[in-house]
């Protein structure tokens, strides 16, 4: 259980307090950016048990690379980098695995579980964006990720994948000419 | 929202100069939301603080082992390519006698050093 005291602290003091050991603390961090992450994991791997896997990695490289955390940026920049590479690094792995050992196709690599929506055009909206957000090439997949679902700004997004801002430009048209293709067929 | 209108919504948030705040708050409201389950939180805590100190600690040694083999190997593998090009640059070829330091008439010169008629 969370303590309710936390609800109105600053980032920089949850981390702080994280650093001196209050399980607490680090608590509400997970809980104020849980769904941060979860647009961005899911966003990437589809909507499965794996992708919570994933989610709970982040908070745990999280926690042992705190002591790094200057303060400078935006905590939940950092968090948003430690999601994006361990979640690129989970796309190169599954890459590696079904180039070996399946014929499945790219887009086959994910998998999402439809949650129950309480109207059916809800479950349709969500299942064309999970189908059109799987058909892209990973590096378009990020991209629209951090756009699309996470609201950022094309320079915000640079500074997060560490892209300059030019190449986040170009990969931005090129992923919306890859789903204008995606969703024709939806 | 209708099915054509989401995908407009998709491809538009996408423009150079979209309203990226506004289109992932219309996706929201549409229930195109992320989450992870009820109790992920406690599921994150339990895994780092039940496991203990110790658990982490190996992790880390063995993270540090593995930098440290990286390192060693990397080195060795360097070495062994100086090596072989040295021997191939003084002898000419990479025959057992040139690993050897022998050169093909090393037979003669053994029994020259042998015997002593130099």
């Amino acid at each position: 259980m969370i303590n309710e005291s936390y609800k109105v602290t600053e980032d920089v003091e949850l981390v702080k307090e994280s650093l001196n050991g209050d399980k607490n603390a680090f608590g509400e961090i997970v809980n104020r950016y849980q769904k941060m992450v979860a647009r961005t994991v899911k966003g990437m791997l589809g909507d499965s048990v794996f992708a919570e896997d994933i989610g709970q990695e982040v908070f745990i490289n999280l926690y042992y690379s705190l002591s790094e955390f200057r303060g400078e940026a935006k905590l939940s920049t950092y968090i948003q980098k430690i999601a994006v590479n361990l979640t690129l690094n989970e796309i190169k792995r599954r890459k590696r695995f079904f180039s070996l050992f399946s014929q499945k196709a790219n887009n086959e690599m994910y998998e999402f579980e439809i949650a129950d929506y309480d109207t059916e055009e809800r479950k349709e909206a969500s299942e064309i964006v999970n189908k059109a957000l799987m058909g892209l090439d990973p590096k378009f997949r990020i991209i629209v990720t951090m756009r699309m679902l996470q609201g950022y700004t094309t320079k915000e997004t640079a500074e997060i994948l560490k892209l300059p801002l030019g190449t986040v430009l170009s990969r931005l048209s090129r992923a919306q000419e890859q789903l204008r293709n995606i969703l024709v067929k939806l | 929202m209708k099915k054509s209108e989401i995908k407009k919504l998709i491809i538009n948030s996408l423009n150079a100069d979209a309203d990226t705040i506004e289109a992932s708050g219309k996706l929201d409201e549409e229930g195109i939301s992320y989450n992870f389950s009820e109790n992920f939180s406690d599921k994150v805590l339990n895994k780092l603080f039940s496991a203990g100190l110790t658990v982490n600690r190996e992790v880390e040694f063995v993270k540090y082992m593995n930098f440290i083999f990286y390192r060693i190997a990397i080195t060795g593998v360097a070495a062994i390519i100086v090596l072989l090009i040295s021997i191939f640059l003084r002898e000419g070829s990479f025959s057992f006698n040139s690993f050897l330091g022998l050169s093909d008439n090393y037979d003669e010169s053994i029994v020259c050093l042998l015997t002593g008629n130099l």
